[in-house]
């Protein structure tokens, strides 16, 4: 079905309708999206993608793969193998850039009964890491790469798609959580090794329920160091927040004045951990403290 | 040949009016918005509806894609005013206010084509003359000049009708500075002299001034024309259509009589009549029968003139919604070649291939770049 015609696959607010012949994707969108809504058929997809083969010679030697959106190759093509996380990147594409009526930062965010932490960061600091952990500690997952605000409402809005996890941290979250389920491991891709992480039935279930702005931390791992959560003024905060959004040009004052709001609603912190289960207990406190 | 007036495409279907807002079904709008994407006229969309208050009549799902463009387009308007409030300070020193073309010229003058258009880039035509003094200038209000390989300097300033495209050190945004509308080694010639002595005032814009409606009309369709990548070539043909549509109305006894004689004088005759053919076409302009009587004169003989337009039609279709895929495959390809062709002399053109091939680093723009690595993005 994915090879034909495809399938609509609805992942929070956006329906994407997927296509491919590799067996790797569909296998990948099998094991993930499993607990997902989707349909064989679909009047309106806000996302048309395609991951298929080129027509040329690389087909065969040294095959790759096209993510293509609206009927466009959108990135340079990847070594074969990759496709199932290119159908990653490339969703994530989709949103950041086709999604301009929410706020977008690069962020994780997770939230506890309806309260959402958000972890901006650039790669490499461990959010992915600690967004896994904490989803596999009882937090409902809104998205472990892309925070979308409602421009009307400044709730969050989640997507619940399947963890991106890198290199040492698919062993991490494999000894903190062996009942978590992690799909085969794309080896040599330019960010090293990369596995998913399903993401839990319930963060699923409930990925429409939007969630209210609530604490703000920029997490940064360190071999080695102790665990600190510090507070961070707020006009600063605020700085490192517009830094990582992805679409505050594009929308100008709008987002300015939503980052704001959202820095105002929120309690923000810089936070140092080397350690996943004690950070797991700073935030558990956290919530608690509410 | 079978010809498709008003194109078979929801985008076309709903620019012209051809079908109403209200008749689009959800299904419809699955084809059209992925199709506006690629044209860059989602904004220009959501201006439709908003002229024919018909935001009501747009089923959710499809709205918010409408509302996101409309966004983005809204800002980046807001970003051109601004642009051009700063510019307009440093360039305050010259004697002639300089001529605003394509975009920003299109919302300085409040034109009907403005709304929803998206501008990446700010163009201003200048004499030569003025051009040392203008870039002068330009660097002490933050502006630098990019491209800084020899090779680039020297095709930008030699062979093209533009300096090397400037950017500013804190806003970011782009500027080309012109000093004709078609390169130096292109076939055809026009005067600039002409084009800037012609050039009106702005009463909302004082301190700059737009090409007259004849010459952006010509300036609009040897810019889609020449193109060698047509990825927004329906945008630019549907900038002519309204054009046309809005100064034929404008200047009803003059327009076209002053177009024709324009064309002629800018030796653009064979341009124009391809640019009106096609749009007629496409979007049904309403264009005179003996205008076009007059320029067919100018067009090659059949069969060449009948498969030119043919290529155009082909290469205008979107990849989405493509009423012929394997046509209009082959016609970007085609069309490309064409406007390389149309561009250098062929010995200056090998030259400038190869050393694009072989002997310029890697472009930073294109499907190489960072931001075309889909690990970023994850």
């Amino acid at each position: 079905m994915l090879a034909s015609a495809g399938l609509w696959l609805r992942t929070g607010p956006f329906v994407a309708h997927v296509r491919s012949r590799i067996p790797s994707v569909g296998r990948g969108i099998q094991a993930l999206y499993g607990d997902f809504p989707w349909l064989q058929s679909c009047d309106f997809a806000d996302f048309h993608v395609e991951l298929r083969a080129p027509y040329g010679i690389r087909r065969w030697y040294q095959p790759q793969v096209y993510f293509i959106s609206d009927s466009r190759s959108v990135f340079r093509p990847l070594p074969y193998p990759q496709a199932f996380p290119m159908l990653e990147w490339g969703l994530n594409w989709c949103v950041a850039n086709l999604a301009n009526h929410y706020l977008m930062f690069h962020a994780a965010a997770v939230a506890k009964d309806d309260h959402a932490l958000i972890l901006p960061a650039p790669p490499g600091s461990g959010k992915s890491t600690l967004c896994a952990g904490l989803v596999c500690r009882g937090w409902r997952l809104l998205s472990d790469e892309t925070t979308l605000v409602d421009l009307s409402t400044g709730m969050l809005q989640g997507l619940a798609r399947p963890i991106s996890l890198k290199n040492a941290s698919i062993g991490v979250i494999r000894d903190f959580a062996p009942e978590a389920f992690l799909n085969e491991p794309c080896f040599d891709t330019l960010k090293g090794t990369v596995a998913h992480m399903r993401p839990p039935r319930n963060s699923v279930d409930r990925v429409m329920a939007p969630a209210k702005p609530t604490w703000l931390v920029f997490p940064r791992y360190q071999a080695g160091a102790v665990t600190a959560l510090t507070p961070r003024g707020h006009g600063d905060a605020f700085m490192a927040l517009a830094g990582n959004a992805f679409n505050y040009r594009s929308l100008g004052r709008v987002a300015f004045e939503a980052t704001a709001d959202l820095v105002d609603q929120c309690r923000t912190f810089d936070f140092m951990y080397s350690a996943l289960d004690e950070a797991i207990e700073v935030f558990d406190e956290l919530a608690c403290r509410r | 040949m079978n010809w498709h007036v008003g194109g078979d495409d929801p985008l076309t279907r709903l620019l012209v009016g051809e079908r109403a807002i209200a008749d689009m079904s959800l299904a419809l709008w699955d084809r059209l918005i992925p199709q506006a994407r690629e044209a860059s006229m989602l904004a220009t969309v959501a201006w439709q509806v908003e002229q024919a208050a018909a935001w009501d009549s747009v089923p959710e799902p499809a709205r918010v894609h409408l509302e996101s463009a409309w966004r983005v387009a809204d800002q980046n308007a807001r970003g051109v005013a601004w642009e051009l409030e700063c510019l307009r300070e440093a360039l305050a020193a010259l004697v002639e206010p300089p001529v605003l073309l394509k975009g920003a010229a299109y919302k300085a003058a409040d034109l009907p084509n403005a709304h929803g258009r998206i501008c990446h880039d700010i163009d201003l035509l200048f004499p030569r003359a003025v051009l040392e003094q203008v870039e002068a200038l330009l660097f002490l209000a933050g502006w630098m000049t990019t491209h800084l390989s020899d090779y680039d300097q020297r095709y930008y300033r030699e062979w093209m009708h533009e300096l090397p495209p400037m950017q500013h050190l804190r806003r970011g945004s782009t500027l080309d500075v012109h000093h004709n509308i078609l390169p130096e080694t292109f076939v055809v010639r026009p005067d600039p002299e002409r084009l800037l002595e012609r050039a009106l005032p702005l009463e909302e814009w004082p301190g700059y001034r737009v090409l007259c409606p004849a010459h952006m009309i010509m300036h609009s369709v040897v810019h889609l024309f020449s193109e060698t990548e047509w990825d927004r070539g329906l945008r630019d043909l549907y900038d002519v259509h309204v054009l046309v549509e809005h100064f034929a109305s404008q200047h009803e006894a003059t327009f076209w009589k002053d177009t024709l004689q324009e064309a002629q004088l800018l030796d653009l005759e064979r341009f124009l009549y391809y640019g009106l053919v096609v749009c007629q076409r496409r979007f049904g302009t309403r264009i005179p029968a003996d205008v076009l009587m007059a320029l067919r004169k100018t067009a090659p003989r059949w069969p060449m003139r009948d498969f030119m337009e043919w290529l155009f039609q082909r290469g205008l279709d979107t990849r989405v919604c493509a009423h012929y895929p394997v046509s209009s495959a082959l016609a970007r390809p085609a069309l490309f070649l064409r406007g390389h062709w149309i561009k250098m002399p062929p010995l200056l053109l090998m030259r400038h291939l190869f050393h694009k091939a072989f002997l310029a680093p890697d472009d930073n723009a294109g499907i190489g770049a960072p931001g075309n690595r889909p690990e970023q993005h994850g």
